[in-house]
């Protein structure tokens, strides 16, 4: 590990340089899918749903999609994004021989994923206040903020992981159709998991999208459990283990 | 030499099964271009990434500057100037933009970056190119974009992976131009070539490669005269024919080779040689001064191996 060093932050800077130009279509890309579940189910079937644990069903959709945001912006960033970096673009075999080590590429590439995440999620939260929905507590908006963060690292860390051993585009197929969407539908962003049979909800206790959308969901209704401290420190966890295997598994790929 | 820049014993390079280079064994001192000759898949490539220590050694010792040469050797890395075989440039950015994120890479203050960078413009003649996009260029323009790159962090050696591979002889000559005028400032530098007459132009030594092994090293004209000589005649006719025309010039001192239509003779001293030769009178004859050409083709056959 003694080869991190700050000069990851290069990777940062070079990839901010090189995004300028794509701001526009990047964030109205990123801002897509989630905005359209938003308004499609809570405007459009919410209504239909009336009141949901007490308030509208938009309420109930808001916390999950901002995390879901913030995990599908950083995991299509160190799956495609890195991916043509690496293999289209040879930008890493460009700095590999320069002083710049393969850990601080990969750790730079999941920085610059991490804040992709963020603005995503940010995006979101901005959207969804337009709508009238806000987080419990101005000191709930830093709670989003860390807890946009914590996702985003764990997800870009996972998907660099499956970056490293993807031979082309199609693999990454695997991962998001099998992992991510399931994910998506299963984590408790559409419906509460209480009603849910016992292995399931066993099961996705196992998901980490599952313990970001309890925490999120917590501080959008101000009641904080226990619990979520350690939901939050799996999250935590699982994202640490992720950065250091993806910089294993990605300098393995990189160094031959 | 005991301050050599680059020493290597016994290197192996292994890829799984695959040996890419079989126990090599080299020195270069400072201040001069050494080449690796060989032929498409000889393992020269692989034998200049372990010296910018972008490639792990897998056996034997390598060292660069006296340290030793891996991966995670940033010293050697910050002190070496890469042109690989491939361009490595931004197209989402300019060619300005392009030198001033690789001067940052090495911790180069910006004004003394926008300083090196209009200077090393102007001597790959990119100055007017400096606003456009890596798109707009040539390939040639391109080519010399990744020199100028190579030399932002004013390297001490040079590595040039096949560096003007797939260009027009125009580009070819400007590349040779600037690379030599970087060596007269005392850079040192290491050529990987395919190309025998870039090795002539460049090269105080030269190493051929083949097969992961270095055949033979030498300056190039000692090469020459040891192998071949000074002279070849080269003359196309059957293989029938070869016999016949041996003996008339037995008594001569000449080496003779067939390869496919035409007996290649090899001479210290042609002039006798020829005349005979001439008074054969032969249809297709050229006599011609030997060359490195000749060299790797002796070493490493004539004939198309794949």
């Amino acid at each position: 590990m003694n080869n991190l060093s700050s000069r990851a932050l290069f990777i940062v800077k070079r990839n901010m340089w090189s995004y300028k130009d794509f701001v526009v279509p990047t964030i109205l890309v990123s801002l897509g899918e989630p905005l359209f579940y938003l308004v499609a189910m809570g405007l459009g079937l919410g209504a239909y749903m009336g009141a949901f644990g007490g308030k509208p069903y938009l309420n109930f959709l808001v916390p999950g999609l901002i995390t879901t945001s913030a995990m599908l912006s950083s995991s299509f960033e160190c799956l495609y994004g890195t991916f043509v970096r690496m293999i289209h673009e040879k930008m890493f075999d460009e700095y590999l021989a320069t002083p710049i080590s393969a850990e601080d590429i990969v750790a730079g590439e999941i920085i610059w994923a991490v804040f992709r995440g963020l603005i995503s999620g940010l995006l979101m939260l901005f959207v969804s206040m337009i709508l009238g929905v806000y987080p419990a507590s101005l000191f709930g908006y830093i709670l989003i903020f860390v807890l946009m963060a914590t996702v985003s690292f764990l997800f870009s860390s996972l998907s660099m992981i499956v970056t490293s051993f993807a031979p082309n585009f199609d693999f990454f197929n695997y991962y998001t159709e099998l992992f991510l969407t399931p994910m998506f539908f299963f984590a408790g962003v559409f419906f509460p998991l209480d009603k849910m049979p016992f292995f399931f909800k066993l099961a996705t206790q196992l998901l980490p999208l599952t313990h970001a959308v309890a925490i999120s969901r917590a501080i959008y209704s101000g009641i904080y459990a226990p619990l979520l401290i350690v939901r939050f420190l799996i999250l935590l966890a699982v994202g640490i283990v992720c950065f250091f295997l993806a910089l294993y598994f990605m300098k393995r790929r990189l160094i031959k | 030499m005991t301050d050599d820049l680059i020493k290597a014993d016994k290197l192996v390079k292994k890829y799984g099964d695959l040996t890419a280079v079989d126990g090599i064994s080299f020195a270069i001192e400072p201040g001069i271009c050494f080449g690796f000759l060989g032929p498409n898949g000889a393992g020269k490539t692989t034998t200049v990434k372990m010296i910018h220590c972008v490639s792990p050694v897998t056996s034997g010792t390598l060292t660069v500057f006296g340290l030793p040469a891996n991966v995670d050797n940033r010293k050697i890395k910050s002190i070496t100037g890469v042109i690989p075989q491939e361009n490595y440039l931004d197209e989402d950015l300019t060619v300005d933009q392009n030198l001033l994120l690789f001067a940052d890479v090495f911790g180069i203050k910006k004004a003394e970056a926008k300083k090196r960078i209009a200077e090393l413009l102007s001597f790959v003649e990119l100055e007017k190119k400096a606003n456009s996009k890596i798109n707009a260029l040539s390939t040639g323009m391109k080519r010399r974009l990744t020199i100028a790159k190579a030399l932002i962090n004013q390297p001490k050696l040079i590595i040039a992976d096949e560096p003007t591979t797939g260009l027009d002889p125009q580009a070819r000559h400007l590349i040779w131009q600037r690379l030599r005028s970087v060596k007269r400032q005392g850079t040192t530098m290491v050529l990987t070539t395919q190309y025998m007459e870039e090795a002539e132009q460049l090269c105080d030594r030269v190493a051929i490669m083949y097969e992961g092994k270095i055949l033979k090293e030498g300056t190039p004209p000692e090469l020459i005269a040891e192998l071949i000589g000074n002279e070849v005649i080269e003359i196309q006719i059957p293989a029938e024919e070869d016999k016949p025309i041996i003996e008339k010039l037995s008594g001569n001192d000449f080496q003779f080779e067939r390869v496919g239509d035409s007996l290649y003779l090899y001479c210290r001293d042609g002039r006798a040689v020829i005349q005979k030769v001439m008074e054969m009178n032969l249809p297709r004859v050229i006599h011609r001064p030997a060359s490195l050409e000749d060299v790797f083709l002796k070493l490493t056959g004539r004939n198309l191996k794949e």
